[in-house]
């Protein structure tokens, strides 16, 4: 299904993602960071065996290799922590990755959601609410791991073809809708998602909708948890006319695609928010400001 | 399977479920209803992309077919060997561009989707629009799947093409 012209185009649909989210990546060329193959370390942890035994522990003679520098901080500042040169080289290289992230980041302040949406923050969590002719709604997500991660090929060719330019990274996570009416005893809790193949950002073809239910159930009202023992509608072998009307009911509620975009644009906003306000935590823990 | 439907725009407000069942009824009446259909609802910007890159023409429309079968004679079913080719095609509705008409015209948007559907599964079943005579053949076959659709809904559709038309 579909095939007809989405094989046509699917290939295209993955070069064209495939520069997301390795801006804040560490950069892949980095020798340091290229995780060595055990084939390439172990003769060294032997090597260095070697040499300790030959010496003999008892002849009194210690390596140098042993008596390494981190023991003996190089910097002091009082307050009882460790401090090395390569604590020193990492503040370094967290202003610089601040300053850059600074840079790119669009605005300083969230995005504001259409529709009338009030937005409550909790750590990661961000909750939009809204009630419509008595009925309330919310929409939850948390962004901690909302973005996808890539394959190695895409980011392979997304820097050969992007060269210089700065990918994107869009947060698309999870969501949790909840529609609570006055008169009912339970909320209707719509577990929702961004189908992978949508990453496109506007190139290509795709086949999936923006954004998909998952499942379906009844949950007490403002319940964190979710209730295994409420039956769970999955919409994974659900009749497609259900389903349908399921959309329709959220789209009358205000949640359609273009809340979807919108939402993947806050939860992208926040994100990067959040991770600056995390490297400056970084920062200030290592230079112990 | 039956209608794989597809909503990858945000410029039109759609009743997802009003839209299947009228692309289920136009499946009843031409009696493909073991056929799957790839519905696919696409923004103005998508569509002329579609339009570009297949038919060379660089603009929105309202309809591309894309049908699974080759070699199709009108009014001919596919004879499929294979479950997986129980399939008639793709259509990708251009439903921005089918909203601006519908505003211009005072028409509902989802009858015109119907009118537009139906011509786009008239493709997929191998009816074409380059001649006079595929123009008259195709027409009659839209007529007569409207007449049938007004029948069981009550509804006053009329066919997309009122002339020869090569566009779509």
């Amino acid at each position: 299904m579909l095939k007809s012209v989405v094989r046509a185009v699917g290939t295209a649909v993955r070069i064209s993602s495939a520069t997301a989210s390795t801006a804040r990546a560490l950069p892949l060329s980095c020798p340091t960071l290229c995780s060595p193959t055990s084939a390439t370390s172990r003769p060294f942890t032997r090597s260095l065996w070697m040499l300790n035994s030959s010496n003999g522990a008892s002849s009194g003679y210690r390596s140098k290799l042993f008596s390494s520098r981190v023991l003996q901080p190089s910097v002091s500042c009082g307050c009882g922590g460790l401090h090395t040169e390569g604590d020193k080289a990492f503040g370094d290289f967290l202003t610089d990755e601040i300053k850059e992230e600074v840079k790119i980041q669009k605005n300083k302040s969230l995005p504001k959601m259409s529709g009338g949406w009030e937005l409550e923050m909790n750590g990661t969590e961000a909750k939009l609410k809204k009630s419509v002719s008595g009925e309330k709604i919310s929409v939850t997500f948390n962004i901690n791991n909302s973005i996808p991660p890539n394959f190695e090929e895409e980011a392979e060719q997304g820097q050969q073809k992007s060269g210089e330019e700065e990918p994107e990274i869009v947060s698309t996570p999870n969501f949790v809708i909840e529609v609570t009416k006055q008169a009912a005893k339970h909320s209707l809790v719509f577990d929702c998602h961004f189908p992978e193949d949508e990453m496109s950002h506007g190139e290509g073809e795709d086949e999936s909708d923006i954004f998909a239910i998952r499942e379906v159930s009844f949950q007490p009202e403002g319940d964190t948890e979710w209730k295994e023992t409420s039956y769970t509608l999955n919409t994974d072998s659900l009749d497609w006319a259900l389903y349908d009307h399921l959309m329709d009911f959220l789209a009358d509620r205000g949640i359609d695609n273009t809340f979807a975009d919108e939402l993947m644009e806050l939860s992208t906003s926040i994100e990067h928010q959040e991770y600056i306000k995390f490297l400056e935590e970084l920062q200030g823990f290592v230079k112990c400001k | 399977m039956g209608v794989v439907l597809r909503n990858l725009q945000k410029v039109v407000r759609l009743r997802r479920a009003r839209l299947r069942k009228d692309v289920d009824t136009l499946r009843h009446i031409l009696g493909v209803q073991k056929f799957d259909v790839g519905i696919v609802c696409v923004d103005n910007h998508r569509i002329q992309q579609i339009n570009n890159t297949y038919r060379k023409k660089n603009f929105p429309t309202d309809v591309l077919s894309f049908p699974f079968h080759e070699d199709l004679r009108p009014g001919k079913l596919p004879c499929p060997l294979y479950r997986d080719e129980l399939n008639l095609g793709d259509i990708f509705l251009g439903v921005e561009f089918v909203m601006k008409q519908c505003q211009e015209e005072s028409f509902d948007l989802h009858d015109a989707l119907t009118v537009v559907t139906a011509h786009g599964i008239c493709h997929l079943l191998g009816y074409r629009h380059e001649t006079e005579e595929e123009w008259t053949e195709m027409l009659q076959r839209e007529n007569y799947i409207l007449s049938e659709y007004n029948r069981l809904t009550g509804r006053h559709l009329q066919p997309l093409m009122k002339k020869c038309d090569h566009s779509r």
